[in-house]
């Protein structure tokens, strides 16, 4: 090896080292609020502020969490069901709204004739709460999937398609002349100009889609599941006065939002806008 | 760089043929006319400044030469094809540079050739002249946002001239720079051109630029405006900045430009939008 090359590898390693090390150092900057938190709250309900049948200590709810992720035990073990039912209709819905939004948010923004027609209607429908939708669509599919999966795609739809026509239609003219003047046609401006330049607008309109979806589930499955689905899950302990499960449910909710945004949508923008802006360097640092 | 280009023989485009020609052009966007009754004739491989009062339709005026607009009458050819389109044989430089901020340095320069399907091997060869060309070398896997303004325009011009147009427009390429990036981006563009043999059309507001690079100077008056004066600019390339005679000329087209800039603010002020 010439030292060249050596030292080049110690550089690398070096920089590996400083990423995981740099990764660590983020991650425990992000768990120790939420630890404290964790921490005054165990301490207040043991030391009696706060009534423990309304407000479980994190502990209680913990153990009633490893009661219902065990499998083996028959009354209980139902979480993982109801977690995998919930992630299934959420992501069908929002799997959905992107298939519908994206390609009638293209048509919407490149044609202002179809633009001037819809816009209307649809900026009458994005403030809408969708789960207004839901006692209809009750009486329509009655409960299960069909309603629960519509009234999400509802409430994804708009964020994603009104962030498509946005992006479409900040294209800005001078950047179709560039490639035009290259001999492109219609195929190249769509796929070399269009797609690409309505991207970071889309990407926030997925993650909002997305969250959209998340947040619709909870009150569309208390409204219309049948036996499973996390929604359902807290409004069904209510019956039996089950505060921590209630509380399990809220945990898992909130955590599963944050890791879908973590693996679904940090990726995808390392591996397209921030990689654009040049903020990704080995390493990590900016 | 471009150590051959002091003894370039000059003139080279008295006499030369016409490369574009313009014939009657009209413009107008509803009610207001932005153009009326420009004609033209440009010759092959001649550099040509178009300088006016803002306002008076001179970037309108190179669109139409790009194609980018439909005039409202009137025709403009290019090698005696009527311009209805933009088209390859016409490249374009912005004074915004309009890059596309997901690709490279490289990829934005070869992306004339990708359209034209050219192989990805010949044409990022194409595109390594013009990288060398424009002092671009080393920032080819660089993305956009991370380069100066001075970088990002020379990738336009790369860009430009890469998929080899025969005409290359530009829209006050240097507006949007500073003094001293602008300066040495006009002392490489008139190497490039040089270099290049194009017929170059370049939009300015700046007196000193438009002499300093062009053998021609067309003055467009105030709106709806035509060409005032057609000042030729009888000194060899490259050129420098403190030649006497290039201030004489400089004199000269300001005196005209000077009076149309009055015309069009008394008219503003007679007219109120």
């Amino acid at each position: 090896m010439t030292p060249d090359v050596a030292e080049g590898s110690a550089l690398l390693k070096e920089r590996v080292t400083f990423a995981l090390f740099d990764r660590a150092a983020r991650t425990v900057k992000f768990l120790l609020p939420i630890a404290a938190l964790l921490l005054v709250w165990e301490g207040a309900v043991r030391a009696g502020l706060a009534e423990s049948n309304i407000l479980p200590a994190p502990s209680m709810v913990i153990a009633r969490a490893i009661e219902l992720l065990d499998v083996t035990n028959p009354a209980g073990g139902m979480l993982l069901t109801h977690i995998a039912t919930s992630l299934y209709r959420a992501l069908s819905a929002f799997a959905f709204a992107v298939l519908v939004a994206i390609p009638l948010g293209f048509l919407l923004g490149l044609s202002g004739t179809v633009y001037r027609w819809v816009s209307p209607v649809i900026s009458l429908l994005l403030p809408l709460p969708a789960v207004a939708w839901t006692p209809i669509l009750l009486v329509a599919f009655g409960q299960g999937d069909v309603t629960i999966i519509t009234v999400c795609f509802l409430g994804a739809v708009f964020p994603v398609l009104y962030s498509t026509i946005q992006g479409v239609r900040s294209v800005s003219r001078q950047s179709v002349w560039v490639v035009r003047s290259m001999g492109a046609n219609f195929g190249d401006i769509f796929v070399r100009v269009m797609l690409p330049a309505t991207l970071p607008a889309l990407m926030s309109g997925l993650k909002l889609g997305m969250a959209h979806a998340w947040r619709t589930l909870v009150a569309a499955e208390m409204l219309a599941a049948l036996s499973s689905g996390l929604g359902y899950m807290i409004f069904a302990a209510r019956s039996y006065m089950d505060v921590p499960t209630m509380f399990v449910g809220i945990v898992c909710l909130a955590v599963i939002g944050m890791l879908i945004e973590h693996f679904l949508f940090v990726p995808l923008e390392n591996a397209t806008t921030r990689k654009w802006e040049g903020a990704i360097h080995v390493g990590g640092r900016r | 760089m471009l150590a051959n280009l002091a003894t370039t023989p000059f003139p080279r485009m008295a006499n030369a043929k016409p490369k574009i020609v313009a014939d009657k052009v009209r413009m107008s966007f509803g009610r207001v006319n932005a153009i009326e009754d420009v004609t033209c004739t440009i010759g092959e491989q001649e550099f040509v400044s178009i300088i006016g009062p803002s306002g008076c339709g001179k970037s309108t005026f190179l669109y139409l030469i790009a194609g980018f607009e439909k005039s409202s009458g009137g025709t403009i050819s290019v090698n005696g094809t009527t311009v209805t389109r933009p088209g390859p044989d016409r490249g374009v430089v912005f004074q915004e540079f309009v890059l596309f901020p997901w690709r490279t340095v490289l990829r934005n320069i070869t992306l004339g050739l990708e359209i034209q399907k050219v192989p990805r091997r010949e044409a990022e060869e194409r595109a390594r002249k013009w990288i060398r060309l424009t002092g671009l070398s080393g920032f080819e896997d660089a993305y956009p946002a991370t380069l100066s303004g001075g970088m990002k325009q020379r990738v336009a011009i790369a860009r430009a001239l890469t998929y080899e147009p025969e005409v290359l427009l530009l829209d006050e390429p240097f507006g949007a720079l500073d003094v001293q990036t602008k300066n040495y981006m006009i002392r490489d563009l008139q190497n490039l051109w040089i270099e290049a043999n194009k017929t170059i059309v370049m939009v300015t507001h700046s007196v000193e630029e438009a002499v300093l690079m062009a053998d021609r100077v067309l003055v467009f008056g105030a709106r709806p405006s035509s060409i005032v004066a057609d000042v030729r600019i009888d000194l060899p390339h490259p050129r420098t900045v403190d030649d006497r005679r290039l201030r004489e000329y400089q004199a000269e087209v300001t005196a005209v430009l000077s009076a149309e800039v009055d015309r069009s603010m008394s008219l503003e002020r007679a007219h109120p939008a």
